[in-house]
């Protein structure tokens, strides 16, 4: 019975998690080329009960919940227009590419700017390469063609903050490069809020178990063993 | 616990600095050679789930602005007919020497003859290099090159410097339409030649009323949006309370 409180806790403590990652898509829900997350919980540990007198098998019984995983969603999302000459969008699949202190880093957050060399930086003041692994130089009419931003497929691409991204390499990407846009943040809010909500209620609904639990070890301790008032 | 919490109050701020930025932008919507501010968004660092996550699962920690710098696209150019106004077509600034002997850029062309006959903005600030139109000339017989030369009833009297940064995006407002070069703008050279002046106009704020607006609704949905996030993570604080009655 006491197996029941904590697999109830873990249950819990799982959707706490959840709303973690709720909460950070959330505020990111403006964060140009922003990927949203979605988390995955399983069981884990299971044991085969067996009855202790007759030796006969009940079942498999979970021993608590974990989260088992936080997927990002990819998918490129719609491009709006901005106007601004240093503000790029990738339509279609594929991240910039972009020199940090850590090495090369993938983004897909397009919102540059010049820095005191005339190169085409990252908000964070990081060059943007180009074709060919190079820095890109801003143009004296303070453009770039977009054409000559570098394009690459990641493979198992995963985020690392700052709107930045690590992966591995796969050469030239389809996506097409668009100046004066920007990428949609890839929260959708509707989904969060409802997300949140079953989260929630899911929380709610681990605290029951624990109450009504605790409510039978209370009888268990008081009433069983009670010497009759009659 | 609901690390969510934090996270959501980072995205809050991030909103709010958002809004400031547009509100200023709104405000400046019919100011002179103004030029609206790029605030964008970041995400914070990923870190690893506390118990009960499998190895490997990551939760962000919010969100943060991001100053893109200014915006450098051209205004509109407003015709006044005033000799004395001049707009800037192209990238590029006039170079100036406000009262406290700082130097500084401007995009404002609305220039004044101050008592001693030099050529000033109207907040006082010198032309540089200074240009002096010699007394009794009427303000009707100044005239203003493309390229800046400045003669005054027919007479060359000096001419106006266009100068720019590499990066005008990192260049630091100083109020006053005036801004000042950083070490991320770079140091000040001639513009390009591309660069005109116009006499007898005024380059407009590039504040686009519509798109300012959107924005400004896109920050109070989001603020809006987040704040249920806390509001929420607050509820489940509740409820884990309510498991020990």
């Amino acid at each position: 019975m006491e197996r029941g409180l904590y697999i109830a806790a873990s249950g819990m403590l799982a959707e706490q998690v959840r709303q973690d990652q709720i909460a950070n898509d959330l505020a990111n829900a403006a964060t140009p080329g922003y990927k949203a997350d979605r988390t995955s919980q399983a069981g884990f540990g299971e044991l085969l009960l067996a009855n202790s007198a007759t030796g006969a098998t009940v079942g498999p019984q979970g021993t608590a919940v974990q989260v088992s995983a936080v997927e990002t969603d990819f998918t490129p999302k719609p491009a709006k227009d901005t106007g601004e000459p240093l503000d790029f969008a990738i339509v279609g699949e594929g991240f910039f590419a972009v020199q940090t202190a850590n090495g090369t880093r993938y983004t897909r957050n397009g919102q540059f700017t010049a820095d005191a060399q005339g190169r085409l930086v990252t908000a964070q003041g990081n060059p943007v390469l180009g074709r060919g692994g190079r820095a890109l130089t801003v143009g004296a009419d303070g453009r770039v063609d977009p054409r000559n931003l570098e394009v690459v497929a990641l493979r198992n691409p995963r985020k690392d903050g700052d709107s930045l991204v690590t992966g591995t390499p796969g050469g030239t990407a389809a996506g097409q490069v668009r100046a004066g846009a920007l990428e949609a943040s890839g929260a959708d809010a509707a989904r969060s809020m409802v997300d949140m909500i079953a989260s929630m209620r899911a929380f709610e609904a681990g605290q029951k178990v624990i109450q009504t639990i605790d409510e039978t070890l209370g009888k268990a301790a008081t009433q069983v063993g009670a010497v009759s008032g009659g | 616990m609901l690390e969510g919490l934090n996270s959501a109050a980072s995205g809050m701020a991030a909103q709010q600095q958002r809004l400031d930025s547009v509100a200023n932008d709104l405000a400046n919507a019919n100011t002179t050679g103004y030029k609206h501010g790029r605030v964008g968004f970041r995400d914070l660092m990923y870190e690893q789930a506390g118990r009960p996550a499998a190895d490997g699962v990551r939760t962000g920690h919010g969100a943060a602005a991001v100053d893109a710098g200014k915006s450098f696209g051209q205004g509109v150019l407003q015709r006044t007919d005033r000799p004395l106004d001049v707009a800037i077509q192209g990238e590029g600034f006039l170079r100036i020497k406000l009262q406290g002997g700082r130097d500084a850029l401007t995009r404002d062309g609305n220039l004044q003859i101050d008592g001693l006959g030099r050529l000033a903005t109207n907040t006082g600030a010198l032309v540089q290099p200074q240009i002096t139109i010699p007394k009794g000339t009427p303000e009707a017989e100044v005239a203003m090159g493309g390229d800046g030369t400045v003669t005054a009833a027919g007479r060359r009297v000096g001419k106006l410097a266009l100068v720019t940064v590499r990066s005008p995006q990192a260049l630091t407002p100083i109020g006053d339409n005036a801004f000042q070069p950083s070490a991320a703008s770079g140091a000040v050279g001639p513009a390009p030649r591309a660069t005109k002046l116009t006499q007898g106009a005024l380059e407009a704020s590039n504040v686009d009323m519509a798109s300012a607006m959107v924005a400004m609704i896109e920050s109070q949905r989001a603020f809006e949006l987040v704040s249920k996030a806390i509001h929420t993570a607050d509820q489940m604080w509740e409820i884990a309370n309510g498991v020990k009655r």
